[in-house]
């Protein structure tokens, strides 16, 4: 073995850069995985971010470019002047997104404005860009892929469907105080004290009183009074309602986000223990605002019944609260951060409490070593084993995302906000600094690598995890890492096409702390001991002479360079791999039972076929599959029709099931004919008519079910005729 | 409603049965098929449980038109071919309400048939039931656009000129389509568990009913009724099943799976045998009264708001 290669295996057994001179080159700043070369001005290129927290109507958040092109849609004209003014917009998208990169912090309209201003001044220029801005159908706060995002994201997701609660709350709540009101309102109008003098000029204007005798109005009108009106405890029930629904303080009037915004407030938490304690503290209101609704909404109906709903409202109790009857009421926001000492019990407090508690828990570092002297080397990936612990909480909603997926997770994250129990979001944004790359590519990158697989657990969607659990949005899921084409010029300027695939390694590479897990190899030095990564990960080799794993990466120059990697993270690689695995097999993706009872039947089969194909003659082949059946042709179960006994003859009977329910023989004879609970016919006493008037209702049948049979009575006259009649029925 | 409220209603509430939707007494002719509709719509009220006072069954003009007559619902017997605007207004207006439309092919397919193909394209929650029996009977037999060719009547006595349209594929072909079923008044088991479907399917639910007119095209229907085999029954585990019973008489059936509309439109266009059974359904199709919001309560302030808005525009004050 030459030194060379000496020294590369003793780095990738040890991790040490070996002491002899192996010229292994110090890892240059700006390295990054090869299949990333393409994004290193990430400003320029139109990707979901930065995204627009839309206030108002239609998607509470749309990606800065996707509404761009919605304004340019209805703002630019076709042809030429359409072209230049598209590029002219796309160019202020770009300022605004390079601002965004930069912290710069407001809504969509304030940076357009400010990247307009700054752009030009051209008066025309100006003009077309006004009109684009006034074409942008969406405006609120600007996003990007930050470590700040998810608490932003979730937060106004969050209200969005807060707000949605308390419209539709508030309708509820108003339209049961309007009936209420109506009620006691009509009780008086009817009342005895609305006909006294003082009350009937007080419906008067001012202006006419004079014209109007009040005295004799109330003489004449108060003998129409009612008498009793509203009992007195049906009165405090409607009026104890009525109170409890106007003071209720859990939805603020519409129409005022101030006051939703500060009613937010109060729901939003940091830690899992004040959610709670604040939960606890707002149950007995809820019991009574519960109760008001469900009593106002019998009162209204005028379906209470003092002796039978009166004790059940006396024994309704908070503990008794079903998962719909709280999900009425606001949801509690909690944000953890996965890093937080006692993270773990608080999400299981949290989740097992019971109450509408949504938490976010915030992943920032997945690359975290554990504590020094552990025997074996292991990564901190909390984050995602946690929301794989909690889906073990059967009724817990649980997502799990990067944040440069939580764009595509929109409809699931309200999903999950709307769900009636406990939430679980467990997103990665990675902290500002330890990455090489900018935040979008360091998340976006730790999805792909399968380090933070994205994925759902949905209790709503079926009573299975095959319903339940999915693995939408990760890229190629049915592999172990995804496979990318990467174009580079070799030393000959020729275009050269390789796949490559992204794995926890390249994940790894982009991260500062980790720099000396990697060694890059000089091109000199490319020696026939190399293999891809990926290709170690598939069969590690027995002899680490024979097979030293490295990936591709560029640096800051865009040069191409083959770094190798230690042993250790190689096997981090396989465990992050084997997380994977299990996460695939929940998703039903190579399950290893289904495989190998596939496997097991598929043997049988061709056991069977075998043995088949020696006494099968070639006339025996099967039609082609995939034919519809014909139509004409649906042929009738022949078989099944020989199986039936057919009726006897000669007793009369009727087919009730068949009876089209047209009265002609109920009426001509109802002592021998009466309707079931389904209205169809049946004979009731044969013997309650003749067999002559039993011949003329089958006659009389237009559907034909009537079978007369043969007569029970011989003296009966006339017989002959009607056995001749009957003969077509039978 | 809550969910403690709703029980509590089911508690006080007492059982339905027939004769609490049964109204006034038919007058249909002697043996017409619209009895059974008659009496699979008050199954299904019952079965169901609707509350007679949150039903309400719309009609334009015909026959078919008699059917609110007899329920003991709410009834809006409307004008010629207007039944699916008025049913559209109620449903916008009390969304709370259970709407049935009883219609005919004189009144749908003919003067209506404006109404009728936008009622399809809006997919408002509603339950449509197209009386069918190829003729105008109401008005003593003239020909209607579903005759068959040939029909002799009144106002074709050398028969019909024209092909008869097929209520089925038009109603396949328009945009929005949610639910579009056949039934037949002579299997009265099917045609109740095709109207249920329709019913609890949230959208515009189509229903043709090919129905016997024994009064003036008494031999319309004679070959299938007659013959079982000749009647191809649609099974599906999302369409319906035929109760063993049923299966005795009726043994042609044709599994047909109602996501598929292509092959809906195809076994649309059988006639003989005649198809029974769901052929299209979606319940993906949005509503019109869910993308417009429609019919939300007003609260008390918001009615005053509005009625002071609309009278001071009006006020003249004093000088």
């Amino acid at each position: 073995m030459d030194s060379r290669l000496r020294s590369q295996v003793v780095f990738h057994l040890t991790g040490r850069q070996p002491d002899d001179g192996g010229a292994e080159q110090p890892l240059p700043a700006g390295l990054r995985p090869a299949l990333l070369a393409p994004y290193r001005k990430l400003e320029s290129i139109r990707h979901d971010f930065p995204v627009v927290l839309a206030a108002g109507p239609g998607e509470y958040v749309v990606s800065l470019a996707a509404a761009v092109d919605g304004a340019l849609r209805t703002a630019a004209p076709q042809g030429l002047q359409g072209e230049a003014m598209r590029k002219r917009a796309l160019h202020i998208e770009r300022l605004i997104r390079e601002a965004v990169a930069k912290g710069a912090q407001g809504t969509l309209l304030q940076a357009w404005d400010t990247a307009v201003a700054g752009a030009g001044t051209d008066d025309a220029w100006r003009r077309e860009m006004t009109a684009v801005r006034n074409a942008l159908a969406v405006d609120g706060e600007l996003a990007g892929c930050d470590s700040r995002l998810p608490s932003r994201f979730l937060r106004h997701a969050w209200a969005v469907v807060q707000g949605d609660k308390a419209r539709a709350a508030r309708l509820r709540i108003d339209a049961l105080v309007l009936r209420l009101e109506g009620i006691l309102r009509a009780d008086y109008a009817r009342s005895a004290v609305a006909f006294q003098v003082a009350n009937l000029q007080q419906t008067f204007g001012g202006s006419h009183q004079a014209l109007f005798n009040f005295a004799t109005m109330s003489r004449l009108l108060s003998p129409a009074a009612s008498q009793g009106g509203l009992d007195t405890p049906r009165r405090a029930r409607i009026e104890w309602a009525l109170r409890t629904l106007r003071e209720q303080a859990f939805f603020p009037p519409p129409g005022d986000p101030g006051a939703q915004e500060a009613n937010n407030g109060g729901f939003a938490f940091d830690n899992v223990s004040a959610a709670l304690e604040s939960c606890r503290h707002r149950l007995p209101d809820m019991l009574s605002l519960l109760k008001a609704l469900s009593l106002a909404e019998l009162e209204v109906e005028g379906q209470f019944v003092e002796q039978l709903h009166a004790p059940i409202f006396d024994g309704m109790q908070s503990q008794d609260f079903t998962a719909a009857e709280l999900q009425f009421f606001p949801d509690y926001l909690v944000t953890l951060d996965s890093d937080a000492p006692g993270v773990q019990a608080d999400l299981g407090n949290a989740l097992s409490s019971g109450m509408p508690v949504k938490v976010l828990l915030e992943v920032r570092d997945l690359l975290e070593e554990a504590a020094p002297g552990q025997g074996r080397f292991s990564f901190g990936m909390r984050g995602s084993q946690l929301a794989s612990m909690a889906m073990t909480f059967g009724d817990a909603f649980v997502l799990q995302s990067a944040a440069s997926n939580l764009l595509h997770m929109r409809d699931g994250i309200q999903r999950g906000l709307r769900h009636a129990g406990p939430t679980l979001f467990s997103v990665y944004a990675p902290a500002d600094g330890e990455s090489t790359l900018p935040g979008y590519l360091a998340a976006a990158s730790a999805m792909q690598s399968r380090a933070f697989p994205a994925f759902s657990y949905d209790p709503g969607r079926g009573s299975d995890s095959a319903t339940r659990f999915s693995l939408e949005n990760n890229p190629q899921p049915d592999v172990d890492w995804p496979l990318e084409f990467l174009t580079y010029a070799d030393q000959d300027l020729q275009a050269v096409t390789e796949e490559l695939a992204f794995t926890f390694v390249d994940f790894l590479l982009a991260d500062r702390r980790h720099n000396r897990h990697f060694a890059v190899i000089p091109r000199a030095h490319w020696g026939e001991g190399l293999i891809s990564a990926r290709q170690w990960l598939e069969s590690p080799p027995a002899d680490a002479a024979t097979g030293l794993p490295y990936v591709l990466a560029v640096d800051d120059a865009d040069l191409l360079c083959r770094v190798v990697v230690d042993e250790r993270m190689m096997r981090a690689a396989q465990r992050c791999r084997e997380t994977w695995h299990r996460l695939q097999e929940l998703g039903g993706i190579h399950d290893s039972r289904t495989e190998a009872l596939l496997a097991r039947e598929k043997a049988a089969w061709e056991q069977g076929r075998a043995v088949d194909t020696a006494a099968l003659a070639p006339a025996a082949i099967p039609a082609a599959p995939g034919d519809q059946p014909s139509i004409a042709a649906a042929v009738p179960d022949t078989a099944a029709a020989e199986d039936e006994a057919a009726p006897n003859p000669d007793v009369a009977y009727i087919e009730t099931l068949r009876c089209s329910s047209c009265n002609e023989c109920t009426l001509a004879s109802p002592k021998m004919f009466a309707y079931d609970q389904n209205k169809q016919a049946y004979i009731t006493d044969l013997k309650a008519g003749s067999y002559r008037q039993l011949v003329e209702a089958a006659e009389s049948c237009q559907v034909s079910v009537i079978h007369p049979g043969k007569p029970w009575n011989s003296d009966e006259p006339g017989l002959d005729e009607l056995i001749e009649r009957a003969r077509p029925f039978q | 409603m809550s969910a403690a409220t709703l029980c509590l209603h089911h508690f006080a509430e007492e059982n339905y049965a027939l004769e609490d939707y049964q109204g006034g007494v038919p007058r249909w002719c002697k043996g017409c098929g619209d009895n059974a509709i008659l009496a699979a719509m008050q199954r299904l009220c019952r079965d169901e449980a609707l509350r007679p006072e949150k039903t309400v069954f719309v009609s334009g003009i015909g026959c078919s038109s008699r059917l609110p007559h007899y329920m003991r619902t709410y009834g809006f017997h409307g004008i010629h071919g207007r039944a699916l605007p008025i049913a559209e207004g109620i449903k916008l207006a009390r969304p709370d309400l259970h709407v049935f439309v009883n219609t005919g092919d004189g009144d749908c397919c003919s003067i209506g048939a404006a109404h009728w193909i936008h009622a399809i394209r809006y997919n408002m929650n509603m339950t449509v039931l197209l009386h069918d029996n190829h003729i105008y009977g109401l008005t003593k037999k003239q020909a209607s656009p579903t005759s068959p060719i040939g029909t002799r009547s009144n106002t074709t006595p050398r028969g019909s000129y024209l092909d008869a349209l097929s209520p089925l594929t038009v109603t396949l072909g328009v945009q929005n389509v949610s639910f579009v079923a056949q039934a037949v008044d002579w299997i009265p088991e099917s045609l109740f568990q095709i109207l249920t479907a329709a019913y609890r399917h949230r959208g515009f639910s189509f229903v043709r009913i090919l129905q016997r007119c024994p009064e003036f095209v008494g031999n319309m229907f004679e070959p299938w009724v007659h013959d079982p085999q000749r009647m191809l029954m649609l099974t599906h585990a999302d369409g319906i099943r035929v109760s063993p019973a049923l299966q005795k008489i009726y043994r042609n059936q044709l599994p047909h799976d109602p996501a598929d509309i292509n092959r809906a439109r195809e076994i649309a266009s059988s006639e003989d045998p005649i198809p029974v059974g769901i052929l299209y359904r979606n319940p993906e199709v949005p509503c019109y009264e869910d993308l417009r919001g429609a019919g939300k309560l007003r609260t008390a302030d918001q009615v005053r708001g509005t009625l002071d808005a609309e009278l001071d525009k009006f006020t003249v004050w004093p000088q």
